[in-house]
């Protein structure tokens, strides 16, 4: 069969040549080789410059992700990770499934792979979103300058629905990362890898935000703009509908502080989408209307607070909150004394925890409590969806390793 | 004037001022009547509107979003007294609505689809061609809104006949036969929009049939039509060129309210019946609009007692056009409707997909 192939160049291709020139086994690359750091450093001014990438703040956030210094931040860390017993090798092939409607996720996905020396196969949707067709005309630019050997080192591809190459490509590689939720988890993993072969998934994830109440009440009016702009890019850069986008918004504190803090914090971002002119398709309306009458319904709401494009359903308890959601500016609020009082109401499903005014041994504390059973990632409002190495739980540098234990002799 | 007696009046005779003043009240007692017989719509009421005191306007009358029927059959009425239940055709992937009907206001549903009906066919039944196949109604077992729409209209007729054979493809034999023996006099036609014009009108283009006699009413919405590019007039002039029909009714309504039945009138444009009646509201903030502007349209009707559908925000865009202006002898609102709100593609990471998000 025919696959469609995006980069390194626009053409179609049969699928067995794909998965023949990938498998070839070719020269190894060490981590964080030159060639390749000065690569993605290329790309990352690439997309800078470009007029048209300028108008997606996302991209913007992506390239100043891979900008050198970022990139030999990167490689310190990874250095300095690695014990000086072993030695680090790329694993070989990934095969990343990236989701449909995240336009950047499959770059991230592929630069912590391609920085560890590997070689990549990523499947793009058919449905993709402008931002990525930019990203992939972009990408091409950069490769047409780049060593020919980087050019060989990544194949974006697309092909539908099909099985065939979802199986072959399995086979293929040494790792399988599958963004995108639980039903494509469910539908990749009937495909088989081959048994040294590993994955990592991404299933279904929600995402919540804290806010300490007290030291709210101390912002200035400054202060809580800035805020809420931080909690905007959190929550609407993709119509809330990321997994670290916060859906929750917890207030922590006593019962007339945390209703204070609240009502200035909803006003807040109010105005602040008044300020950017924040407009949603009128579908979107009408779906968190439906959704706001489900939850009502549902869940023990006690208070509905609709600024368009904001609506605020303040919940007596958490901890039945459903899993899917309208998106699009809806969010469930809720008081709690402690930060701890979320120990028992979330679960696995839980992603990121956005906080403000929480000091950083509480925080830690947090985590301990968890235990692994919520939350992999807290960080400061306005970071939600900041790529980071540390990802659900994984090192992705070290996913996309072999270490070689190597012991000398006395 | 009480319920009956707005059933029993002329259907377009009321000024839209003292339609709405009987209205408001009318309405407004089923607010509490379904605040007091279904907890859940109690609950939206208290927390979406922070409860519901007597309304001054129309606009006032508490509204809730048609789509919630899809998750939430909410009644009036104890389960005992549940005579049927409807179920909306819903587009593909979508959950149908559940609209559960006890006896009253099936029969008031019955009464009032006649009520409109007989103000343009007359008191008579008139033999009727259905633009349909006659396969859509063979298992009454399992009947979809489209052949529930096609029963209930073909009480209205006599001498029925299906212009469609079980294949969708044209039944020549059967509508000339059909024509012969009643194309002299008046006779009915029924069919959905698309299906009139795709199965019906552009397989009858050049053959020279006569339907100079008939009245045809179809619904069901422009969706495909407007894919095609063809519009409500060019519907109307093509059926006048190829066939010499001239009397042709589109009617708007949904199966998640009972009455809410919108005939076409000479003009072009829908007309509320006295029982019921339309509001359209801007998307954003959900206001009412100014007569002119489009929007989305909320459809009230005084008749739904066995369940809180009694106002219910649409998800169709609309306009008004004109109030009492009686260019084809109907007081109260002339409203056109626009076709489905675009749906709106939403990212994210995840693969469900958020249209269906439901809880």
């Amino acid at each position: 069969m025919e696959v469609e192939i995006l980069v390194p160049e626009l053409r179609s291709a049969p699928l067995e040549d794909v998965v023949a020139e990938l498998s070839a086994r070719a020269a190894p690359v060490d981590p964080f080789s030159d060639r390749v750091v000065e690569f993605c450093a290329d790309f990352s001014q690439t997309i800078f410059r470009d007029r048209e990438a300028s108008r997606y703040p996302e991209l913007a956030a992506l390239a100043f992700w891979m900008r050198k210094a970022e990139l030999v931040r990167l490689r310190a860390e990874f250095e300095r990770m690695t014990p000086p017993q072993t030695v680090a090798a790329p694993r070989g092939l990934v095969f990343h499934i990236p989701p449909a409607n995240v336009d950047t996720i499959f770059v991230y996905s592929w630069l912590l792979a391609a920085l560890t020396g590997n070689r990549n196969a990523i499947r793009m949707s058919s449905r993709r979103a402008p931002a990525a067709d930019i990203l992939l005309r972009l990408w091409r630019e950069s490769l047409a300058r780049a060593a020919p050997e980087i050019a060989r080192s990544a194949v974006v591809l697309s092909y539908g629905h099909d099985e065939e190459a979802t199986r072959a490509l399995s086979l293929a590689c040494d790792v399988r990362v599958i963004w995108g939720g639980d039903r494509t988890v469910a539908t990749i993993r009937t495909a088989p890898l081959a048994p040294h072969a590993r994955e990592l998934t991404f299933p279904d994830r929600a995402s919540l935000a804290a806010i300490h109440a007290g030291r709210y009440a101390e912002l200035d009016a400054a202060g809580r703009r800035k805020l809420a702009g931080q909690f905007f890019n959190d929550a609407y850069w993709f119509d809330q509908m990321a997994c670290s986008s916060p859906r929750v918004v917890v207030f922590a504190g006593a019962a007339e502080a945390a209703t204070q803090a609240s009502a200035a914090f909803w006003d807040a971002l109010t105005e602040c989408l008044d300020e950017k002119q924040f407009a949603s398709p009128a579908a979107i309306h009408m779906r968190k209307l439906v959704y706001s009458c489900q939850a009502i319904l549902e869940l023990p709401v006690v208070e509905y607070r609709r600024d368009p494009e904001a609506t605020v359903l303040q919940l007596e308890s958490l901890g039945r909150e459903p899993r899917e959601h309208s998106g699009g500016g809806l969010f469930f609020a809720a008081r709690v004394d402690n930060l701890r009082d979320l120990v028992p109401v979330l679960n696995r499903r839980h992603q990121t925890l956005t906080h403000f005014g929480f000091d950083g041994a509480e925080l830690r504390r947090l985590a301990a409590a968890f235990g692994g059973r919520a939350i992999d990632r807290m960080v400061p409002v306005g970071q939600a969806l900041q790529f980071s190495r540390f990802w659900d739980g994984y090192d992705l540098l070290h996913e996309f390793c072999r270490f070689t234990y190597c012991e000398v002799g006395r | 004037m009480t319920v009956a007696e707005l059933l029993q009046a002329a259907p377009y005779s009321i000024p839209q001022a003292e339609k709405e003043a009987i209205l408001v009240e009318q309405l407004g007692a089923l607010t509490e009547h379904h605040r007091r017989e279904c907890a859940e719509y109690d609950r939206l009421v208290r927390i979406l509107y922070g409860g519901s005191g007597p309304a001054a306007r129309l606009a006032d009358i508490p509204f809730l979003p048609v789509g919630l029927f899809k998750s939430h059959a909410l009644r009036s009425i104890p389960e005992s007294a549940i005579f049927k239940t409807l179920r909306s055709s819903g587009t593909t992937g979508q959950e149908p609505s559940q609209i559960v009907l006890d006896r009253e206001t099936a029969q008031r549903q019955t009464l009032a689809l006649s009520r409109i009906m007989t103000h343009v066919l007359g008191a008579r039944r008139l033999p009727m061609l259905l633009i349909e196949t006659p396969s859509l109604i063979k298992d009454r077992r399992q009947i979809s809104a489209r052949a529930a729409g096609l029963l209930g209209m073909m009480n209205f007729g006599r001498d029925h006949a299906y212009a469609l054979n079980d294949a969708m493809e044209l039944d020549g034999d059967a509508v000339r036969g059909f024509l012969e023996r009643f194309g002299g006099q008046p006779f009915l036609m029924f069919g959905f929009t698309f299906v009139a014009w795709q199965y019906f009108l552009m397989k009858l283009a050049g053959q020279k049939v006569d339907l100079s006699n008939g009245t045809l009413i179809h619904s069901g919405g422009w969706k495909k039509l407007q894919e095609q590019a063809v519009s409500p007039q060019e519907l109307r002039r093509r059926f006048l060129a190829e066939t010499g029909l001239a009397r042709i009714y589109n009617f708007y309504g949904m199966v998640e309210q009972v009455g809410s039945v919108f005939l076409e009138g000479e003009d072009g444009y829908l007309y509320p019946p006295a029982f019921a009646d339309v509001i359209v509201r801007d998307p954003v903030t959900l206001e009412e609009l100014p007569h002119g502007q489009t929007g989305i349209l909320q459809v009230l009707s005084v008749l739904p007692t066995s369940y809180p559908g009694h106002s219910l925000l649409t998800e169709d865009l609309g306009v008004v056009r004109a109030v009492d202006s009686p260019a084809c002898g109907r007081f109260g609102k002339a409203f056109s409707t626009l076709g489905r709100l675009p749906r709106a593609e939403l990212r994210g990471c995840s693969d469900v997909i958020a249209a269906s998000a439901r809880i």
